[in-house]
């Protein structure tokens, strides 16, 4: 982060949050808030609960009111650009028993593309297909979703994002609740969603995972302790800070050696 | 059956059956709305609250009319929408309380006004026409109205599908991808007014949910796709609407009463005997699998007893704790399948197999509760007793492989090796 750099760069990045203060009830969530991200790369969002992590994410998206800052979506609002953004939030919101097939949910993400009265057609057929594929759930297509395990369902959620063909990603802890090979394939997704210059930024909780999956990590606890490089970063110190001196966080840093 | 064919020589049994099918079909459809997105009591509150409309609809025009009775009771929906949700937003209190207090206010003022329009302006309104609607005295003109609300309701599920799709599954997404949630909460609050504006007429004011929420309770149990779920509900609200009424006619009753027991008949249906999710199927289900375990058991305890000396079935219906009419019966089914011969009573080598296989899962997922969850021997036999039966092949050849292919379990008795 680099306050002074020259206007002119501002289009570089595919995220900009200045001076954001958020509360729920009086509550201060967020405070001071300043983060430039870059595109093609990935982002793991860490922090203790309770640090304002999804806040971030809700703030970021336009999905709560804020008392004060302003966020930059490739330079521009993000209400202008709602189809380049997309959310994957944490899977316990999620009504398991709606009437909907794998296909349609799928199909959701399609839906930022066509206006009211359009037809879904060729193109937006091919890229339901292509996520179904890419994710290996074209079998399960016809299934309602909560006949689907934990980890084919977090599938099913990634597929749509994947569907809307989107550009920046903000995904809220996708694996919990999911199996080891589905953890490994959306990691390899996003890193190629990454090497295709796409943003995706990650609320993640396993520290010990850390180093393996994420290019930059942001440390925080409703202010941003540190960000930037994960090798830079990630240490032992600036780990203690954010989360405090909880024993069992000490204990799970020890792991990290 | 006489009375039912001698009612339709009447014009007004003709416009009766017209308005209470379009009714059936449009509430059908919408109510799977409204029932996904737990709104089932705004459905009914709303209903309730539009009376305040109809009265001052009526000072205004001075009588009777349609259209001011339409506007006067959309009108006094969508206050009471908004109120509700203001409420809920913006006062402490819980939401469910907020509707009750909005819906009997209106409902209480409506009631006012009516008997005050009845007994001081001598207007002909019947508070009971409002409270369990008038079917048969409906007019021409009310005839066209309800085609249009009909018409306009469906066009507009049709036609907002998809962001209503969306926001009812996952509006938090919705909004993400730019969905107005607010507007289209407020959208389908009109369409609702509008219903219940149109469905007053046929089942009155108190009956109007039943119109909504019944017929989409049937649609979810039977499918498990939306819009096939939207078309089973317009198909059971039509249903409802037609035989509700020929039940009316036959037995000279209250058409509105009628279409709500007759959708609940048709749910009450569904929950018996829908697939997959009905009762009579999942009891069936249940029969199936405890059979299943019954045989199982009783192969196992056979190859035991014919291990130990001879296999008889005194010594199964000791061992396996079932009467002994279950055990013959289980017998028979296994002699069919060739695991055992009956004369004389003797375990085939496909059944000792059976057995060995059943003695296998059985030890080693002990094993399993023993190494891997740390209970103690005393804890897990019952729990084995069960799972025996329900881990597959492949599951157990990952669990011995994942134990290092023991070779005995915690009691100490060997593990039989696969095949």
């Amino acid at each position: 982060m680099d306050k002074s750099e020259p206007m002119a760069n501002q289009d570089q990045y595919a995220i900009q949050v200045e001076a954001l203060n958020v509360s729920y009830d009086r509550k201060r969530v967020l405070s001071a808030v300043y983060l430039n991200l870059k595109p093609g790369l990935v982002y793991g969002l860490l922090g203790p609960n309770g640090a304002g992590k999804s806040t971030l994410f809700k703030a970021i998206l336009d999905l709560i009111d804020v008392d004060t800052g302003r966020v930059l979506i490739n330079g521009g609002s993000v209400q202008d650009i709602r189809k380049e953004v997309v959310y994957v939030p944490q899977r316990d919101d999620v009504d398991l028993s709606f009437p909907a097939t794998v296909y349609d949910v799928v199909r959701m993400g399609r839906f930022p593309h066509v206006s009211l009265m359009q037809r879904l057609g060729k193109a937006d057929k091919l890229a339901i297909n292509e996520a179904l594929e890419k994710l290996g759930i074209s079998h399960l297509r016809d299934r309602q979703i909560g006949q689907l395990s934990g980890g084919q369902q977090q599938r099913v959620f990634l597929a749509r994002a994947m569907a809307q063909q989107a550009d920046i990603w903000f995904l809220d802890e996708p694996f919990v609740g999911v199996d080891a090979t589905t953890e490994a394939r959306i990691m390899t997704l996003l890193h190629d969603l990454a090497n295709q210059g796409r943003t995706v930024i990650v609320i993640h909780h396993d520290l010990s995972t850390v180093r393996n999956y994420f290019d930059q990590v942001i440390l925080m606890n409703q202010r941003i302790v540190a960000y930037g490089k994960t090798s830079e970063i990630f240490t032992d110190e600036k780990v203690a800070e954010t989360y405090g001196s909880q024993t069992s966080i000490q204990h799970r840093t020890n792991l990290l050696g | 059956m006489e009375e039912i064919i001698t009612a339709f020589d009447y014009p007004y049994a003709w416009r009766a059956l017209a308005a209470s099918v379009m009714v059936g079909l449009m509430c059908g459809a919408l109510g799977c709305f409204i029932v996904l997105r737990n709104m089932s009591m705004v459905g009914d509150a709303l209903s309730h609250a539009i009376l305040p409309g109809v009265v001052v609809a009526f000072m205004v025009v001075g009588g009777y009319s349609a259209l001011g009775f339409f506007l006067g009771s959309v009108a006094a929906g969508l206050v009471t929408a908004v109120l509700i949700t203001w409420i809920q937003q913006k006062v402490a209190t819980k939401n469910d309380a907020a509707i009750g207090i909005v819906f009997t206010t209106m409902f209480a003022l409506g009631v006012m006004g009516i008997s005050w329009l009845s007994k001081n302006e001598h207007a002909h309104i019947d508070l009971k026409d409002f409270l369990f609607g008038n079917v048969l005295g409906v007019s021409d003109s009310d005839l066209v109205l309800t085609g249009m609300i009909c018409l306009y309701v469906l066009a507009s599920l049709y036609v907002f599908y998809r962001p209503l799709f969306a926001t009812t599954f996952q509006p938090v997404i919705a909004e993400t991808m730019g969905v107005n949630t607010k507007l289209v909460h407020y959208f389908l609050m009109l369409l609702l007014s509008f219903a219940v504006v149109a469905a007053l007429q046929t089942v009155g004011v108190i009956l109007v949910v039943a119109m909504l929420i019944t017929p989409a309770a049937t649609g979810l149990l039977l499918s498990r796709r939306l819009p096939k779920v939207i078309m089973i509900a317009s198909l059971v609200g039509v249903l409802a609407a037609v035989f509700g009424l020929a039940i009316a006619f036959a037995f000279k009753t209250t058409p509105g009463p009628a279409m709500a027991v007759m959708a609940s008949f048709l749910y009450g249906l569904a929950v018996f005997f829908a697939p997959e999710r009905g009762l009579v199927f999942r009891f069936y289900r249940k029969r199936t699998r405890e059979r299943r375990i019954e045989i199982e058991d009783v192969i196992k305890q056979g190859a035991r007893l014919e291990q130990n000396g001879a296999m008889t079935i005194d010594g199964l219906v000791e061992k396996t704790v079932l009467p002994k009419g279950v055990v013959t019966s289980r017998l028979k089914t296994l002699a069919k399948r060739g695991l055992v011969t009956l004369q004389p009573l003797a375990m085939t080598n496909l059944g000792k197999l059976e057995a060995f296989k059943l003695v296998r899962a059985h030890r080693l997922y002990e094993t399993f509760l023993v190494d891997r969850l740390g209970l103690s021997e005393d804890q897990i036999h019952d729990e084995a007793e069960r799972y025996e039966h329900l881990l597959t092949d492949e599951l157990l050849d990952e669990i011995d492989q994942e134990l290092g292919y023991p070779e005995t379990d915690p009691h100490g008795s060997p593990i039989p090796k696969r095949g």
